[in-house]
């Protein structure tokens, strides 16, 4: 019978050169529901679908604000995100206890990178089993971030993370070219309807299910932003109502044409 | 590959019966996946090149920079497992700061090159660690003038030779490649990834001795290069990354920076200008080449 | 000579008697710097409408003895700031070497978030207080000019303490009693500040130079001087004290016996 050795620990290259362990870590955030990110000229968002254990359980926390000026979106283990986002804050409140400047997006997603690197280079350390999307502003404008348990980070204009997240980044491919221009409305409005794709027929976003994200530009002189703020329950029906409301119409027409590009 | 599943490459820090680090050779698999990386070591400065193939439409155009600079006159690009490149490039950083805070004054391109070979050589001593999934390209000009020790307020006896020694040739460009093994090459062109068969015959082809080519034609070869070298996988689309260090007097003033976006777009043009022109033999060239690699 | 080599090139015990241990405090708290070696003397600086000039001398005394002459004081940052440092100069050279190393880090990034002015003046804050606190000062108070984040003039003070403040205009040591007040004639306030010219600026500068070298005795006539706006900093760094005159010199009563 086959059975594959090379995948016992994060220290074990296999023949074609590949490190198994961490592509299983891999396969944790898509176990996770689903994130997606997105910015304009102006403003980043987060956009997720929290899961419940059971009806009367509470909903899992998607979404954590680090400082003002940026914040993360999980898909996977969130204890590992946990773990992640206290070092982001110790990072985050050091940069601005030192040089009294926040601390550049890049930077830090660049140091929780590194952190997740490390581990799977040595052995008794496990990969972390958590996806995230950092979005922030700092001096260079709004910004996106996917990070991955290998380590790698990417600096995206848009993106998504977890289960059946290939549908959300599908419809984001496809958008792709009005994000950059849309205002703050019309950005949540993109978020929530590639969000909208991930879920299955007989699900749909509802005020307890979803949870929504904004940073952006103030409209202020330099140096002024609009800080990370996290939408949820009843403060964003209104957007999830004139989201979808509008769009039935027009999503009859388009359902045809969609459905045979998203089939991969 | 013979005696793979005997067990001896299931580990690192073994041999096997014949004398072989598998577990180092399946690390040099992860680098011959990777985007192709060319350095050149031209007359009066070196260029440092990357092919980036671009994996998702989504990803943001122009960022996700992958040459670091590790001290002002040091830049590194790595081909293989990206992490563990940034890995590498933490720790040059740190030889390099190390280095400054102990000799006051920067350190040689041959010098952090020989520390990093050694950190990278570890890496294949122990069961508990994995070899790094990187080739590194390591770039640098070492100073040719007197540069003040760093912290060095005044100028010395104004007679005498002050314990300086006058008119003796130093520094200049100096180019270095590191291997999975910690094995690790000084070079006039240097390769790695995918498409090195193709950029190194045609890094055999440029003059890149003392009296050779400019910085500036660099440039350009290193951008026709990484084209060339991309033929293969022409389907995929990629982003050329290009840095450059020149001499104190030159463009960069002895620092590793980013090409200019101008001079970059002008060596991209023509970089698909000389592609269409020879399409043909290029192809024959690199069929024989391939054959040569395992 | 006896047989005891640990004893050879020490007062005999047998001519001066036993030696008196007492004196060598070999117990007792761990002590740092208690006092600086080489010293650098005043940095002055003033903000205009535009920016800052600052300046300090060439001189770095040893003692009381004038032992170089060619010591830059002023240290530029990333080509937006400029930092001036009194006081002991081996600290100044750490310092230094602290910055270029932050400066080096920061250029990992070649793009965007360039520190400040201000930024660096919190950096060194930190560095200063945490130094005092370890009760192993870095013996240097120092001025920081530049720009602030919204690119406004930015002037501040720091010391070996770690105190901090920031005024229109600044100087330290023998300036802060010297130069000082001279300065404060010309921006009272920061709105004075903003509408000072660079002419006045430097002149008001040179003023308080040539104050200095006529009265501390730490002082040297070669200066370098700093004009930092946006368009970046202009160090000189071999200046000369010009149009001396001595002439009030011979009128000056009170320092130790007097003759006449």
């Amino acid at each position: 019978m086959f059975r594959n050795n090379y995948d016992n620990d994060s220290v074990t290259f296999s023949p074609q050169g590949r490190i198994f362990q961490v592509e299983y870590a891999q396969e944790a955030v898509k176990q996770g529901s689903v994130v997606v990110g997105l910015v304009s000229k102006t403003h980043a968002v987060l956009a997720a679908v929290k899961r419940n254990a059971e009806e009367l359980s509470s909903y899992q926390k998607k979404v954590i604000g680090i400082d003002d000026h940026y914040g993360i979106g999980l898909a996977g283990l969130a204890s590992d995100a946990r773990v992640l986002s206290n070092f982001m804050k110790q990072q985050s409140l050091a940069s601005r206890m030192t040089y009294g400047r926040p601390i550049p997006i890049e930077r830090i997603v660049n140091m929780i990178g590194d952190r997740a690197q490390t581990n799977t280079q040595h052995y008794g350390k496990r990969p972390y089993g958590v996806g995230l999307l950092v979005a922030g502003v700092d001096d260079l404008g709004p910004h996106l971030f996917d990070f991955q348990p290998s380590g790698m980070t990417y600096e995206m204009t848009a993106c998504a993370i977890g289960a059946r997240s290939q549908m959300a980044r599908t419809y984001l491919e496809r958008h792709l070219d009005e994000f950059q221009s849309s205002s703050r409305e019309e950005l949540i409005k993109h978020g929530l309807r590639a969000l909208k794709e991930t879920l299955p027929q007989d699900k749909e976003l509802t005020v307890d299910n979803t949870s929504l994200a904004v940073i952006g530009l103030g409209d202020e002189a330099k140096g002024k932003i609009e800080p990370f703020k996290l939408f949820e329950g009843q403060p964003i029906a209104a957007w999830l109502e004139t989201t979808f409301e509008t769009q039935q119409g027009e999503r009859e027409g388009a359902a045809e044409g969609e459905s045979m590009e998203v089939d991969q | 590959m013979t005696s793979i599943g005997t067990g001896y490459d299931l580990s690192n820090s073994v041999f096997s019966p014949d004398g072989r680090n598998f577990q180092v050779e399946y690390a040099v698999k992860a680098v011959e996946n990777g985007g192709t990386a060319v350095g050149i070591r031209c007359k009066d400065g070196v260029v440092l090149a990357i092919e980036k193939i671009i994996t998702s439409k989504l990803l943001k155009v122009g960022a996700n920079k992958r040459i670091s600079t590790v001290d002002r006159h040091v830049g590194v690009v790595s081909s293989g497992l990206v992490p563990d490149g940034r890995h590498f490039v933490a720790r040059a950083r740190d030889e390099a700061s190390s280095w400054r805070k102990f000799y006051k004054a920067p350190i040689s391109t041959a010098m952090l090159s020989n520390r990093l070979g050694a950190y990278v050589q570890a890496y294949t001593l122990y069961s508990s660690v994995r070899p790094f999934g990187v080739t590194s390209i390591i770039g640098g000009w070492d100073s040719e003038a007197d540069i003040p020790v760093d912290g060095q307020v005044g100028n010395g006896p104004q007679v005498g030779a002050g314990g300086k020694v006058t008119d003796v040739k130093k520094g200049g460009p100096a180019l270095y490649m590191i291997e999975p093994s910690g094995q690790y090459w000084g070079y006039y062109g240097a390769a790695t990834g995918k498409g090195r068969q193709a950029a190194k015959a045609e890094l055999e082809k440029l003059d890149l001795s003392p009296t050779g080519i400019s910085l500036e034609e660099g440039v350009k070869e290193a951008a026709r290069i990484i084209y060339v070298a991309h033929e293969d996988s022409k389907d995929k689309e990629f982003e050329l990354e290009m840095t450059w260090i020149s001499s104190l007097d030159g463009p960069t003033k002895g620092r590793h920076q980013e090409v200019p976006k101008e001079l970059r777009e002008e060596a991209e043009r023509l970089a698909k200008k000389s592609l269409e022109g020879d399409d043909d033999d290029e192809e024959e060239e690199k069929t024989g080449e391939e054959k040569m690699e395992e | 000579m006896n047989h005891f080599p640990q004893a050879w090139g020490r007062p005999r015990d047998d001519v001066y008697g036993a030696y008196n241990h007492s004196y060598l405090q070999m117990t007792g708290p761990k002590q740092h710097t208690q006092s600086p070696i080489v010293t650098g003397t005043s940095v002055l600086a003033i903000k205009f409408k535009d920016g800052v000039v600052i300046a300090a001398d060439n001189l770095a005394s040893y003692g009381s003895l004038a032992r170089f002459t060619d010591v830059k004081r002023l240290r530029t940052f990333n080509d937006t700031t400029v930092v001036g440092f009194g006081g002991d100069v081996s600290d100044m050279q750490y310092l230094d070497r602290l910055l270029n190393s932050l400066d080096i880090e920061e250029n990992y990034y070649p793009e965007g978030h360039r520190l400040n002015a201000q930024n660096l003046h919190t950096y060194l804050t930190k560095v200063m207080y945490k130094r005092r606190s370890d009760f192993n000062p870095l013996w240097n108070a120092i001025l920081v000019a530049g720009l602030d984040g919204e690119e406004k003039p930015f002037l501040a003070y720091v010391d070996l303490l770690g105190t901090r403040y920031s005024s229109p205009s600044l100087a330290t040591g023998f300036g802060a009693h010297l130069a000082q007040p001279v300065l404060r004639e010309y921006v009272p306030d920061e709105k004075a500040a903003e509408n000072l010219t660079q002419e006045t600026a430097v002149e008001a500068i040179k003023k308080c130079m040539k104050v200095l070298f006529y009265r501390d005795a730490r002082s040297l006539d070669k200066y370098s001087i700093a004009v930092i706006t946006k368009e970046g900093v202009d160090l000189k760094e071999d200046e000369k004290l010009e149009n001396q005159s001595w002439a009030f010199a011979d009128r000056i009563r009170g320092y130790g016996a007097q003759v006449v």
